[in-house]
């Protein structure tokens, strides 16, 4: 388990080092993120006696000296901190059952896991004997049915006034009558002016892309004429174009339109920063 | 109806309509006849509904009287309704079943402890099949849990008392003695071989 948190942790570490230079202060070690990770890694500081909450104030108070969000890095980070933190757990989990056998003597601890084994290896016999006995019961039906309502256990007062065998005090007409309204269904609503609008992210894609061959356009020329989901829809594919680093906008005021336009040639540097 | 043959068709309808098992206390109540009547009844309904005579059969299950079809009969209630009758069990579920049988009334936790892995997801099967119920809450609030007497129906027990003593399940002294032996070679070998504090 250890072995295998180390190779994912290694593995990333080996990847990247921008987020290695994060320095740290803390109470068992600093120095960089980078030296503290290899020293986890090399055991020589206990991941137990971290605490990485600590880890990640440094990293908000580093990400506040630099002023802006690096997404990569922080990406980065989260993933990281998420494995050390799974590490550290399992650690700690482990330690619970472990270290209760670790501080016995070697007999009391064979003792204990004898008794653990013949626990389970009785209830798994037992097991097995009941599935005999299903087994054996094979073919075997009873009635599933539960009992018709006039024989199921109620009490039935007849009311003040009547009795039982006028059906207490009620005449049956005016009890038909009333369930009769309660259980006529209402009229069926009509959903046929309702139809499921269907537009797909790569539809709008390429009208956008279509648009972009032609130069400059605005967002409202892109949605022209179209209703509100097919509007939400260009929208994705707008990001999802800024994203790829195929497009640019620009906005002037708020509420303002919106122009979009090719970005040209260095798109992945015009992305991340 | 005179005598014990009206108590006896008296009886066969009560079982017929039970869903449940009926026990010789809530028969003689129903019927309104003293207990020793009521056996007296039953004696005489199980020779008439003895294995082989009928379709169906008498039981004595769950801490009552039941009637249930005549396995010969399962080929065709089964093109009839379609399903087996009941599903079987996965492995979880029928260890879990057996600590809730032998153990009841007992918590997940403790189940978990036993089998060494999660109860939870067969535990929660069991519950929605009826084969185990509640049964209070452990001093520490944990649910307890119980076998239900649809649990008794289904594997043909009278009672709980039918189950047999776990212990048959042991491993001999000689097995236990030498199961020891090897667990103990295996700890001394870990704490001389890892890392000591001190």
């Amino acid at each position: 388990m250890r072995a295998g948190g180390v190779a994912i942790l290694s593995d990333r570490y080996g990847e990247r080092v921008s987020i290695a230079t994060l320095d740290l202060d803390l109470d068992v070690f600093s120095g960089p993120f980078d030296l503290l990770l290899t020293l986890i890694l090399r055991e020589e500081v206990d991941l137990l006696e971290l605490a990485l909450a600590d880890v990640v104030l440094s990293y908000l108070d580093h990400l506040e000296s630099c002023g802006e969000l690096d997404l990569e890095t922080a990406t980065e980070f989260i993933v990281l901190i998420a494995a050390l933190l799974e590490l550290k757990s399992k650690l700690m989990l482990a330690s619970e059952s472990e270290e209760d056998l670790l501080d016995m003597e070697p007999e009391q601890a064979a003792e204990e896991l004898l008794t653990r084994m013949l626990d389970a290896r009785r209830y798994r016999s037992a097991a097995g004997h009941l599935k005999e006995l299903l087994a054996r019961e094979h073919g075997t039906r009873f009635r599933e049915a539960p009992p018709p309502a006039h024989l199921r256990r109620t009490e039935l007062q007849p009311q003040e006034g009547g009795t039982a065998a006028e059906g207490g005090g009620q005449d049956p007409a005016i009890l038909g009558e009333a369930i009769g309204r309660l259980l006529a269904l209402p009229p069926a609503i009509s959903l046929r002016h309702i139809s499921a609008q269907r537009v797909t992210v790569a539809e709008r894609l390429a009208h956008l892309r279509g648009l972009l061959r032609r130069g400059a356009f605005s967002f409202d020329e892109a949605v022209r004429g179209a209703d509100r989901m097919t509007v939400a829809v260009t929208l994705f594919a707008l990001l999802e174009l800024y994203k790829r680093g195929e497009a640019d906008w620009r906005q002037t005021e708020s509420f303002g339109e919106v122009t979009i336009e090719a970005v040209a040639a260095q798109p992945v540097a015009a992305v991340a920063g | 109806m005179s005598g014990d043959a009206g108590l006896a068709r008296t009886i066969e309808a009560l079982l017929f309509l039970s869903p449940d098992p009926l026990s010789v206390a809530e028969l003689a109540e129903a019927a309104q006849a003293g207990e020793p009547d009521v056996e007296a009844a039953l004696s005489v309904l199980a020779e008439r509904y003895a294995p082989g005579a009928r379709g169906i059969v008498l039981r004595e299950l769950g801490g009552g009287h039941t009637f249930a079809t005549d396995p010969a009969t399962e080929d065709a209630a089964r093109r009839l309704f379609s399903r087996p009758r009941t599903a079987t069990l996965t492995p979880a579920q029928a260890e879990t079943l057996a600590i809730v049988a032998y153990l009841q009334p007992v918590s997940r936790p403790e189940i978990t402890r036993i089998r060494g892995v999660s109860a939870d997801s067969a535990a929660t099967t069991l519950l929605e099949r009826g084969l185990v119920e509640e049964a209070g809450r452990s001093q520490f609030g944990a649910v307890m849990y119980r076998t239900s007497t649809l649990f008794l129906k289904l594997f043909g027990l009278r009672s709980l008392d039918q189950l047999p003593d776990v212990a048959r399940w042991d491993p001999t002294p000689e097995e236990q003695a030498e199961l020891r032996e090897r667990l103990l070679r295996a700890g001394e070998a870990r704490a001389g071989g890892g890392p000591t504090p001190e």
